[in-house]
C-alpha cells in the first residue's frame, strides 16, 4: 500500500463516485416516493398483477403479490435493479479500469519509474475500488433506509433490510474483484468498460432467466446474482453460509490471481 | 574495480514474433555519460524498459548500483531519474500537483526547493495545466521529475525531443554539471549529434543487438576516412581491390568515393601513377561512422 497513489486515486475518483451515488440515490428516493400512490391503487395494480406470468415477479424477490405492498417488499422489489446492477456496474467499471488506464493513458511509464513495488501499485488501486463501492452502498442503502422510515405505514424487519443491504455490498465488491482480474489478463492497453458492463447485464439476465424458466433453472449458478437472496419478506429470511462463503471466498480467489498476474504483468504502451 | 552503475548481461526479451533483444551486454561505470544510439525500433527503448522492470526479461539480467533490475526494483528507483521518450503525464493535474505527486514518492527532503530551483532554470510555469502544455513544455515537466530527488543515476530516451535550441543548450550544461557532481547518465537517442555533444562512450544496438561499444573519441578517430578521389580521365575501379575498402565504392563519372580503415600510406602507393584532379581525405561525421555500422 502506498499512501501517495491512494490518496491520489480517491481524489481522482471522487468525482464518478459522487455521480453514481448521487444518481441511484435519486432514483431509489423518487421510488420510495411514489410507495404512498402505489398502496391506494392497489386493486387496480392486483388486476395488473394478475395478468402477468406466474414467476414474472420472483426474480425481483416476489414470491406472493401481496409482498409487493409490504414496504420492504416494495423496496426490495424496485431497488434491485438500481442497487444490484446499477452497483455492481460502477464496481466493475472502476476497478476493470483502475490499473490499465495507466497503459492506455501512457502514464505508466512516469508511474513504475517512481520507487513503487507492483504490490504497492496493486493494493493501493485495489484498496480504491473496495473502499469506494463500500461508500456507495452505504450511502445509496442509507437512502433507502430513510426514504422507507418515511414512506412506512407498517412496521418491517429492519434486520431483513441490513442482510439484504449485506448481499449488495458483498456482490458489488466481487464485481470489483472481477473488472480487477479482467483488466491483469488483457494484453492490449485500451478500456474494457464496454465488455465490463456486457458482463455485468449478461450475468444479471442469465439469473433472470434462470428464474423464470424452470428448464434453465441450473445456469443461474453461473451467475453472481443468483446468490443474492432478494426474499427480504420471507420470515426465515437470513444470511446463508454457502452464499458468504461463495462471495467470499471467489472475491479472494481473484483478487490474490490478479495480484499475481500484475506483479508479472508486461506494460506496454 | 567499483561495481558499474548499469550491468547487463546476456538479456534477452522477445515479445511473441516480434524482435525485442537478443544478448544484450553493457556495463556503464559509475561518473559515465555513456551513449545508447540507434534507429527507432531497434531496441533502445526496450532496453530501458526492461532496466526499469515495466517489463520483465525473457532471459539474462541485469543489475543497476549492484541491485538486480526485477528484485530490487523499487530501491533502484529510489536513486534512479527516467525520461520516457512517449508517455504522458496526467493530464488532469497542473504541473504543481504532478510533480508534488511524484516527489510525494520520494523521501528526500529538498525535492520541493528542486521543483522551484529546475522550473526555473527552464522557465516553466507550474500553474499551468498539463493538459494545455506544448509538447516541449511537457518535455521540461518530465526533466524536472526525473531530477528532483537526487539520482545517482539518469536514464533519459529520446529526452531533447521538442525542446528549442536555447532549452537543449541548458539541459545539456544542467546534465554536464550533475555529471561533474557524480551523476550517472545513460542517453539514449537515434540523433547522433546530441550524443556527440554530450558522451564519452557509446553503444551502438542495431536490429536488437549491440555492434559496438566504444569511446566516442577512438570511434570518430579509429582509422576510418572518408576518401574522395576525382580522376583526371575516368573513375579507375582498380582501386576496388585495396584491401581495407569498408564499403562499395560509390562511383559516378570521375569520382570514386568510399570508406577506409586501412593503412593511409597503401592508399597513397596505389594512387601514385594514377592522374588524379582532386583529393580529398576527412574525418567522418558520427552519422557517416553510425551508418557505416548499419550498412
Amino acid at each position: 500500500m502506498n499512501k501517495n497513489l491512494f490518496i491520489k486515486e480517491l481524489k481522482g475518483n471522487a468525482f464518478s463516485l459522487l455521480m453514481w451515488t448521487m444518481v441511484i440515490t435519486v432514483l431509489i428516493s423518487l421510488t420510495m416516493s411514489v410507495y404512498g400512490t402505489f398502496l391506494e391503487n392497489n386493486s387496480k395494480i392486483l388486476a395488473i398483477m394478475s395478468i402477468l406470468p406466474e414467476g414474472a415477479l420472483q426474480f425481483k424477490g416476489i414470491s406472493n403479490v401481496d409482498d409487493l405492498f409490504s414496504v420492504l417488499g416494495f423496496y426490495t422489489a424496485n431497488n434491485v435493479i438500481y442497487m444490484l446492477v446499477l452497483g455492481s456496474i460502477y464496481a466493475i467499471v472502476l476497478s476493470s479500469n483502475i490499473l490499465i488506464k495507466e497503459e492506455y493513458n501512457k502514464t505508466a511509464e512516469y508511474l513504475l519509474s517512481w520507487p513503487l513495488t507492483r504490490s504497492g501499485i496493486f493494493f493501493s488501486k485495489a484498496a480504491v475500488v473496495f473502499l469506494n463501492v463500500i461508500i456507495l452502498n452505504t450511502v445509496t442503502a442509507l437512502a433507502g433506509f430513510i426514504g422507507m422510515e418515511i414512506v412506512q405505514r407498517e412496521p418491517y424487519s429492519v434486520r431483513a433490510f441490513l442482510i439484504l443491504s449485506l448481499y449488495t455490498l458483498l456482490l458489488n465488491l466481487l464485481f470489483g474483484t472481477i473488472g480487477l482480474f479482467m483488466s491483469t489478463l488483457v494484453k492490449r492497453s485500451k478500456p474494457i468498460t464496454t465488455l465490463s458492463i456486457g458482463l455485468v447485464l449478461i450475468l444479471y439476465f442469465t439469473d433472470t432467466l434462470s428464474k423464470i424458466t424452470d428448464s434453465l433453472s441450473k445456469i443461474g449458478y453461473l451467475s453472481p446474482f443468483k446468490f443474492v437472496n432478494v426474499d427480504t419478506v420471507n420470515p426465515e429470511y437470513g444470511l446463508e453460509f454457502m452464499n458468504l462463503l461463495y462471495f467470499f471466498g471467489l472475491s479472494l480467489i481473484l483478487t490474490i490471481l490478479s495480484y499475481r498476474l500484475y506483479k508479472r504483468k508486461d506494460i506496454y504502451l | 574495480m567499483s561495481i558499474p552503475v548499469i550491468d547487463i548481461r546476456d538479456l534477452t526479451k522477445t515479445y511473441g514474433r516480434a524482435r525485442g533483444i537478443e544478448q544484450v551486454n553493457l556495463e556503464v561505470e559509475e561518473g559515465d555519460v555513456f551513449g545508447f544510439i540507434g534507429p527507432n525500433g531497434a531496441g533502445k527503448s526496450t532496453t530501458i524498459r526492461v532496466l526499469l522492470n515495466l517489463i520483465f526479461p525473457t532471459r539474462g539480467e541485469a543489475s543497476i548500483m549492484g541491485m538486480d533490475i526485477v528484485r530490487d526494483s523499487k530501491k533502484i528507483k529510489l536513486s534512479t531519474g527516467y525520461v520516457p521518450s512517449d508517455a504522458n503525464q496526467y493530464s488532469s493535474m497542473d504541473v504543481d500537483e504532478f510533480l508534488g505527486y511524484c516527489n510525494g514518492f520520494y523521501r528526500t527532503g529538498n525535492g520541493a526547493a528542486r521543483i522551484i530551483e529546475l522550473s526555473e532554470l527552464f522557465e516553466l510555469d507550474r500553474k499551468r495545466k498539463i493538459s494545455d502544455l506544448s509538447m516541449g513544455n511537457r518535455k521540461k515537466v518530465s526533466i524536472i521529475q526525473s531530477l528532483l530527488h537526487t539520482p545517482r543515476l539518469l536514464i533519459l530516451d529520446e529526452a531533447t525531443m521538442g525542446l528549442d535550441p536555447l532549452m537543449q543548450a541548458r539541459f545539456f550544461e544542467l546534465l554536464r554539471s550533475e555529471n561533474r557532481k557524480g551523476m550517472t547518465i545513460f542517453f539514449s537517442s537515434h540523433t547522433l549529434s546530441e550524443v556527440q555533444l554530450l558522451c564519452k562512450r557509446v553503444a551502438i544496438i542495431k536490429e536488437g543487438r549491440i555492434i559496438k561499444v566504444e569511446d566516442i573519441e577512438t570511434l570518430r578517430k579509429r582509422q576510418l576516412k572518408k576518401i574522395h578521389i576525382e580522376f583526371a580521365e575516368k573513375a579507375d575501379n582498380g582501386i576496388a581491390g585495396l584491401g581495407g575498402i569498408e564499403n562499395t565504392p560509390v562511383v559516378s563519372g570521375k569520382t570514386l568515393q568510399f570508406m577506409y580503415s586501412g593503412d593511409i600510406n597503401d592508399l597513397v602507393i596505389k594512387l601514385r601513377d594514377e592522374q588524379i584532379a582532386d583529393l580529398t581525405i576527412e574525418e567522418p561525421s558520427l552519422e557517416e561512422i553510425f551508418m557505416h555500422y548499419y550498412n
